[in-house]
C-alpha cells in the first residue's frame, strides 16, 4: 500500500473509498475521496484493502512532459533574465508537512504565470531554491554572479524571484555589489502562488515590465495597494517588508517610491530621479567581496551588556539604538573598548523614520566620542549589510558609512518626495 | 405539466442544503456574522483571479471555463471585516462553535463524525471568495433521515465559509461585499435516494426542522439554501444551483424530469435523422443592409455575424422542453456565458427585424436545407467566434442526450445553464489551517422542534397552534432563554408571535428589534415596571428609535410610570366625567368605562389594576 493508490478503508461502521495520500502522522491515513475531500482515519481502528494501484503519481513528476517550455525568440522583444531563488512566488504544497514549499525552476515560473508570455524574450536560471529567511550572505554572492552573468551574456534587464521575508536585504546586498547598466528587479509574492488570488501574476508582469524600463537600478516590485492596480518600486536599499501578509507590505521607509508600474496599461512611471539606463554609460562591475563577521543588535531597555561581549571581536557592529540614536548610557564604556579593540561600531536607529543624529544629547555626543559612526538615515537592515560590503571594499569604512553608495542613505529629509 | 411515472423514468434526485450558522464570530476569524448595507462599507479594492492546478496537478473544468472571461472583482469592505476576508492575512483556526454546532447536526441526522477533519480548499474563481477558492472541511458521513417513502441517506456534512454576497454588475467584472463571506455554513448532502418530487420537499422539510431545533442557525432570507441534484435513467445527472425557496423544491425537480424527458426526445428524432453539425462560419455579408436592431448595432459597431448549420434539426431547436424555453433556449445559455447577448435561430425567423429574404439568403450561405436549421450570433467578432463555437458544441451534445451541468434556478421554477459540474480536481489541501479531531462525545442531543411544539403545550400551557409557531418561529432559542429566566410563558410567546406580526402588519419597521429589545420589554412586565397592555407601543416606539433602552423608551413614552394613586385619580377622573352614566347603570357601567379608562391611561396601567380601581370608583358612587 503506497500514496497514490486507490484504496478502500473500513472502519468500524463506515467505509472510505479514494487516493491514499501521503500523511504528515504516523497515527493516521489521510484519504482523498471521490469527491476530492481529504479526511483523516485512525490507523489502528482501520482496515485497508487496495483496489488498484498508483493511480496517481504522487511526486508531482506528472507534470513533465507537458508542453508550455518551448518557448520561441522573437527579435522584437528585449531579453529578460528571470532568476529564481525559491520563495513563494515559486512555491507549492508539500504533502509531507502539508506546508507551502519552493519546487519550481524559472521555466515553472513561466508555466505558473502564463501572463508572461510575449512581454520579452526570456532566459531561466535557478539560483537558490529556498525560502528567504533560510538566506545566507554566500547565496548574495551567487547571486550577484548570476546577475552578472546574465547581463554579460546579452539580458536587457533581470528579474530576480524572491521570498520575501529577507529580499530587502538580497535586493541591498546586490545595490552594493553590482554596477549594473540594466535594470534588475526583484519580486514575489506575500499571498502563495497555489491560490486562483496570490499576487504572483501582477507581480511578475510588473517586475518583468520594469525590467524592459530604463531605470538601472536594483529594485522592489511589489503591489503598492491591496488592488491589483498598480505595482510599486521600491529603491533596494530604502525598501523594508513592514506587514506580516497584506500583498503591499514593502514599503519605501522616508520617501516616496521611486516609481510604479500600472497592471492595466502596463506603463511604468517615476516619480523621482533615478539611475537611467545608458545614460551615464555605466559599466556592468562586480564587487562580491563580504565581510561575513558583522552583527546587528537591537538595543531595548533592560538589555543583557552581555550582549556586546558576544559582539566583541567582530569586524563590524550595527546598533539599532533608541530615538536619535541612543543606549543605555552605562552601556557605553563597554562599546568604546569594542571600538578600541578594533570592532566598527554604527548607529542606526529603530526609529526607521529619520535620521541619527548623535550631537543633540549627552548621551549621543558621549557615543561619538566613543568612535560610533552615524549611518544617517540608512535602515538598519541596510545598514548591515552595507558594513559587510563597505570592510571589504571601501578605503575608509567610517567615511563611506556616512556616504550614500547606492541611494541608501539620503542627504536631505523629505519624506513626501 | 404532464405527471410522469417517475418510477419508470428511473427518477433519482439528491439535495444539498445549506445554512447559515448563527455564531458569534466567522469560520477562520474574529469578526462578527453580521450582514451590512453597502453603503456601510468603509474601503473597497479590485483583484484578479487565475486558476490553479490541484494537488494531484489537475486543473477543473469548471474553473477553467469561469476564467475565460477575464473579469476584475470589486470587494467592499466594512468596520466589521478584517485583513482575512480580504484574503491579506492567514486564516485563523477553525471556530470552535461552529464545529460545535455541526456535530450537534451530525448527531440529528445521524451521522459519523471523521477521524480526522481536513480543511480543503474548493477552487471557486467567480470571485464570490477572494482568495480564489472556498474553505470546506468534511466533518461527518453515513447518516440517515426517516420520509413517508422510506429512508434518504445522509452523505456528507460539511461545514464551510459562506462566500461573498453579489452587489452588482460592474462595467469590468463584478462588485461583491464582504460582510457575508467567512460566516460559516454547513452544507448537507443526501444519498439519490430521493425518488419523487414530493419526497424531495419532504426530505428538504425534515432537513430543515433538524437544523433549527439546535436553535444555532441564521433565520431569514437567503440564510438557507438549496441545490437539487436530479437524473433520469436515460438523461443525466444535472446540479441545480440556488432554489429560493423550499416550497418549489418539488416543481424543480418535475420541471428537471420534463427537460430531461423532452432532450432525450430530441436526441432520439435527430438520430432517426441523422443529425449533424456543421462548421460555424462568417455570414456578416447577408445582414449587411438588415433593418433588425440587434444585429445591425451590431455590425454598426465593427462587429460580425457568424452561424453554424444543424443539419437535421429543422424544428427542433424551437422545440419547448420548458415552460417557454427550448432547445435553442439552451443554445442561447451557452452563448451567453461566452458574452453575448444571446442567439437567433431559423425556428424563431422572420422575426425580430430579421426579413424572409435575409432567411433565404442565410440558409443559402450556409447551404441549408429545408429540414435543417441555422443558429447565428450577433456580436464583436471575438465574441460572435468564441459563442457560435459554445452554440456548436452544445447542439453537438444534443446529439448524444443530456449533458451533465450545473444550472441556476430561474424565479419561474425553470433553470439555466450555469457551468460544467465540478469535479474532484477542484479540491486541494488547505495548508494555513491544521486540521482538527471532532469530538462528538462533549456534545448535547438537541431536543427536536417537533418535541418542543409538545413540551410547550404540557408545560407552558400554550394552545397547540402558538406553541408550533414559536418553536419553529426565529425567536425560539429567544423565548427558551427569557423563559428560563422566569419571564411569563404565554406572555413571552403571545409577543414574539402575536405582538410582532400586529405591529409588521402596521408597518412598524420590527426588523430594528433585536433580541435585547425583546429580553428587556419582557422583563420590564415581569419586574411589574410595565403592564401588558404597554408592551406593543413600547416595542413599537424602539423600532422606531433602536439605540434606546427598553427602560429608556418607557420612560420617554410615559408607558409603565403609573402608580396606583395615578390610576385612581385618573379613573375617579373617568367616572366623574360619567357621572349620570354610572348613578343609572352602577355596574352595568363597567365594561362600558373600562375602554374609556384603559384610553385615558394609554397603555400606562396595567388592566388588572385599572379593573379594581374603576369597580372601587363605581361602587364610591352607586
Amino acid at each position: 500500500m503506497n500514496p497514490g493508490d486507490r484504496v478502500r478503508v473500513d472502519r468500524a461502521d463506515r467505509s472510505y473509498e479514494g487516493v491514499l495520500l501521503p500523511s504528515s502522522t504516523d497515527e493516521q491515513f489521510v484519504v482523498k475521496l471521490e469527491g476530492g475531500y481529504n479526511v483523516g482515519v485512525d490507523r489502528e481502528a482501520a482496515a485497508v484493502e487496495v483496489l488498484e494501484e498508483d493511480v496517481y503519481d504522487i511526486d508531482g513528476s506528472a507534470d513533465e512532459g507537458e508542453d508550455g517550455s518551448t518557448v520561441e525568440f522573437d527579435e522584437e522583444l528585449p531579453t529578460i533574465a528571470l532568476i529564481s531563488t525559491g520563495g513563494t512566488i515559486a512555491s507549492t504544497v508539500d504533502y509531507r508537512t502539508g506546508a507551502v514549499t519552493a519546487q519550481f525552476d524559472a521555466e515553472d515560473v513561466l508555466r505558473a504565470v502564463p501572463d508572461l508570455a510575449g512581454r520579452a524574450n526570456y532566459r531561466g536560471r535557478v539560483v537558490a531554491n529556498i525560502l528567504s529567511e533560510n538566506m545566507e550572505p554566500p547565496i548574495w554572492q551567487d547571486l550577484a554572479e548570476a546577475v552578472r552573468e546574465e547581463i554579460e551574456a546579452g539580458a536587457d534587464g533581470v528579474v530576480v524571484m524572491h521570498g520575501t521575508d529577507t529580499m530587502q536585504y538580497s535586493a541591498s546586498a546586490l545595490a552594493f555589489m553590482l554596477e549594473t547598466p540594466v535594470p534588475v528587479v526583484f519580486t514575489g509574492s506575500q499571498r502563495s502562488a497555489d491560490r486562483p488570488s496570490s499576487d504572483n501574476v501582477m507581480n511578475a508582469v510588473c517586475a518583468v515590465e520594469a525590467a524592459k524600463s530604463d531605470c538601472a537600478e536594483v529594485l522592489v516590485c511589489m503591489h503598492a495597494s491591496e488592488s491589483d492596480d498598480v505595482c510599486a518600486l521600491h529603491r533596494g536599499t530604502r525598501v523594508r517588508k513592514n506587514h506580516t501578509s497584506r500583498r503591499d507590505a514593502f514599503e519605501t521607509v522616508g520617501a516616496e517610491p521611486l516609481g510604479e508600474v500600472d497592471y492595466d496599461s502596463e506603463a511604468v512611471t517615476f516619480g523621482r530621479e533615478y539611475q537611467q539606463r545608458g545614460e551615464s554609460e555605466v559599466d556592468l562591475e562586480l564587487e562580491p567581496a563580504l565581510e561575513d563577521d558583522v552583527e546587528l543588535l537591537k538595543f531595548t531597555p533592560g538589555m543583557d551588556p552581555a550582549f556586546l561581549d558576544v559582539a566583541a571581536g567582530s569586524e563590524g557592529l550595527v546598533l539599532e539604538g533608541t530615538g536619535l540614536g541612543h543606549v543605555h548610557t552605562d552601556l557605553i564604556p563597554r562599546i568604546e573598548e569594542l571600538i578600541a579593540d578594533g570592532t566598527t561600531v554604527v548607529m542606526t536607529s529603530q526609529c526607521l523614520e529619520g535620521r541619527v543624529c548623535d550631537r543633540v544629547y549627552d548621551t549621543g555626543r558621549d557615543l561619538l566620542e566613543a568612535g560610533v559612526i552615524e549611518a544617517g538615515d540608512t535602515l538598519p537592515g541596510t545598514a548591515k549589510v552595507k558594513l559587510m560590503w563597505t570592510l571589504e571594499n571601501a578605503d575608509s569604512v567610517p567615511e563611506a558609512m556616512e556616504t550614500s553608495l547606492a541611494g541608501e542613505l539620503q542627504a536631505r529629509s523629505t519624506p513626501w518626495n | 405539466m404532464t405527471e410522469y411515472d417517475y418510477d419508470e423514468l428511473g427518477l433519482v434526485a439528491g439535495l444539498e442544503i445549506h445554512q447559515q450558522l448563527d455564531t458569534a464570530t466567522k469560520l477562520f476569524c474574529q469578526c462578527p456574522t453580521d450582514l451590512r448595507e453597502p453603503e456601510e462599507s468603509t474601503r473597497r479594492f479590485t483583484r484578479y483571479l487565475h486558476p490553479t492546478r490541484s494537488e494531484l496537478g489537475e486543473i477543473d473544468d469548471a474553473a477553467l471555463e469561469e476564467s475565460k472571461v477575464d473579469r476584475e472583482f470589486e470587494y467592499l469592505a466594512y468596520d466589521s471585516t478584517c485583513l482575512v476576508e480580504e484574503d491579506d492575512e492567514p486564516p485563523h483556526e477553525l471556530d470552535d462553535e461552529a464545529l460545535e454546532t455541526t456535530l450537534e447536526i451530525a448527531q440529528l441526522l445521524e451521522m459519523r463524525p471523521v477521524d480526522r477533519a481536513h480543511v480543503m480548499r474548493k477552487l471557486v474563481v467567480d470571485g464570490s471568495n477572494t482568495s480564489g477558492f472556498q474553505r470546506s472541511t468534511l466533518i461527518a458521513t453515513d447518516g440517515e433521515i426517516e420520509t413517508s417513502e422510506g429512508a434518504v441517506g445522509i452523505e456528507d456534512l460539511l461545514l464551510e465559509e459562506e462566500s461573498a454576497q453579489r452587489v452588482a454588475e460592474t462595467d469590468d467584472g463584478v462588485r461583491y461585499s464582504l460582510d457575508r463571506l467567512g460566516i460559516p455554513l454547513v452544507e448537507i448532502g443526501t444519498s439519490p435516494d430521493i425518488s419523487t418530487p414530493e419526497q424531495a420537499l419532504e426530505a428538504a422539510e425534515r432537513i430543515g426542522m433538524l437544523l433549527r431545533s439546535t436553535g444555532k442557525v441564521k433565520r431569514g432570507l437567503g440564510t438557507i439554501r438549496q441545490d437539487v441534484n436530479v437524473s433520469i435513467a436515460e438523461g443525466a445527472r444535472v446540479e441545480i444551483k440556488g432554489v429560493q425557496s423550499l416550497d418549489d423544491i418539488d416543481d424543480i425537480v418535475r420541471t428537471e424530469v420534463a427537460r430531461q424527458v423532452e432532450l432525450v426526445e430530441i436526441t432520439d428524432e435527430l438520430a432517426e435523422r441523422e443529425a449533424v453539425v456543421g462548421e460555424s462560419r462568417d455570414v456578416t455579408d447577408v445582414f449587411e443592409d438588415t433593418d433588425s436592431g440587434v444585429i445591425g448595432g451590431a455590425l454598426r459597431s465593427g462587429g460580425s455575424v457568424t452561424a453554424v448549420l444543424l443539419e437535421g434539426f429543422d424544428g427542433l431547436v424551437g422545440r419547448e422542453i420548458a415552460p417557454d424555453r427550448r432547445l435553442g433556449t439552451e443554445l442561447s445559455d451557452h452563448a451567453k456565458r461566452h458574452g453575448a447577448g444571446g442567439i437567433f435561430h431559423t425556428d424563431e425567423l422572420p422575426a425580430y427585424g430579421v426579413t424572409d429574404e435575409e432567411v433565404a439568403d442565410l440558409r443559402e450561405a450556409v447551404g441549408a436545407d429545408p429540414e435543417d436549421a441555422v443558429a447565428i450570433v450577433a456580436d464583436d467578432t471575438a465574441t460572435a467566434e468564441s459563442a457560435i463555437e459554445a452554440v456548436a458544441e452544445r447542439a453537438a451534445t444534443a446529439l448524444e442526450g443530456v449533458p451533465e451541468e450545473t444550472r441556476g434556478a430561474n424565479d419561474d421554477g425553470t433553470t439555466r445553464y450555469l457551468r460544467p459540474l465540478p469535479g474532484a480536481a477542484r479540491m486541494y489541501p488547505e495548508t494555513d489551517v491544521p486540521p482538527v479531531e471532532p469530538d462528538p462525545s462533549e456534545v448535547p442531543e438537541p431536543e427536536l422542534l417537533t418535541e418542543k411544539v409538545e413540551r410547550y403545550q404540557e408545560e407552558y400551557d400554550l394552545g397547540a397552534g402558538l406553541a408550533e409557531q414559536v418553536a419553529y418561529g426565529q425567536h425560539m432559542p429567544l423565548f427558551e432563554d427569557v423563559v428560563a429566566d422566569g419571564v411569563d410563558p404565554t406572555l413571552t410567546a403571545s409577543t414574539l408571535e402575536s405582538t410582532l406580526t400586529e405591529l409588521r402588519r402596521d408597518d412598524v419597521p420590527v426588523e430594528n428589534l433585536e433580541d435585547e429589545h425583546l429580553r428587556g420589554v419582557l422583563e420590564l412586565v415581569e419586574d411589574g415596571d410595565l403592564p401588558n397592555e404597554g408592551v406593543g407601543d413600547l416595542l413599537a416606539s424602539l423600532a422606531e428609535e433602536p439605540d434606546r433602552t427598553p427602560e429608556e423608551a418607557a420612560e420617554e413614552e410615559g408607558l409603565g410610570g403609573a402608580d396606583e394613586a395615578e390610576v385612581r385619580e385618573a379613573v375617579a377622573e373617568v367616572v366623574e366625567r360619567n357621572e349620570a352614566q354610572v348613578e343609572e347603570e352602577g355596574m352595568q357601567a363597567f365594561s362600558g368605562l373600562m375602554g374609556e379608562c384603559m384610553g385615558a391611561l394609554r397603555g400606562k396601567a396595567d388592566g388588572d389594576l385599572v379593573s379594581r380601581l374603576l369597580r372601587e370608583e363605581i361602587q364610591k358612587r352607586a
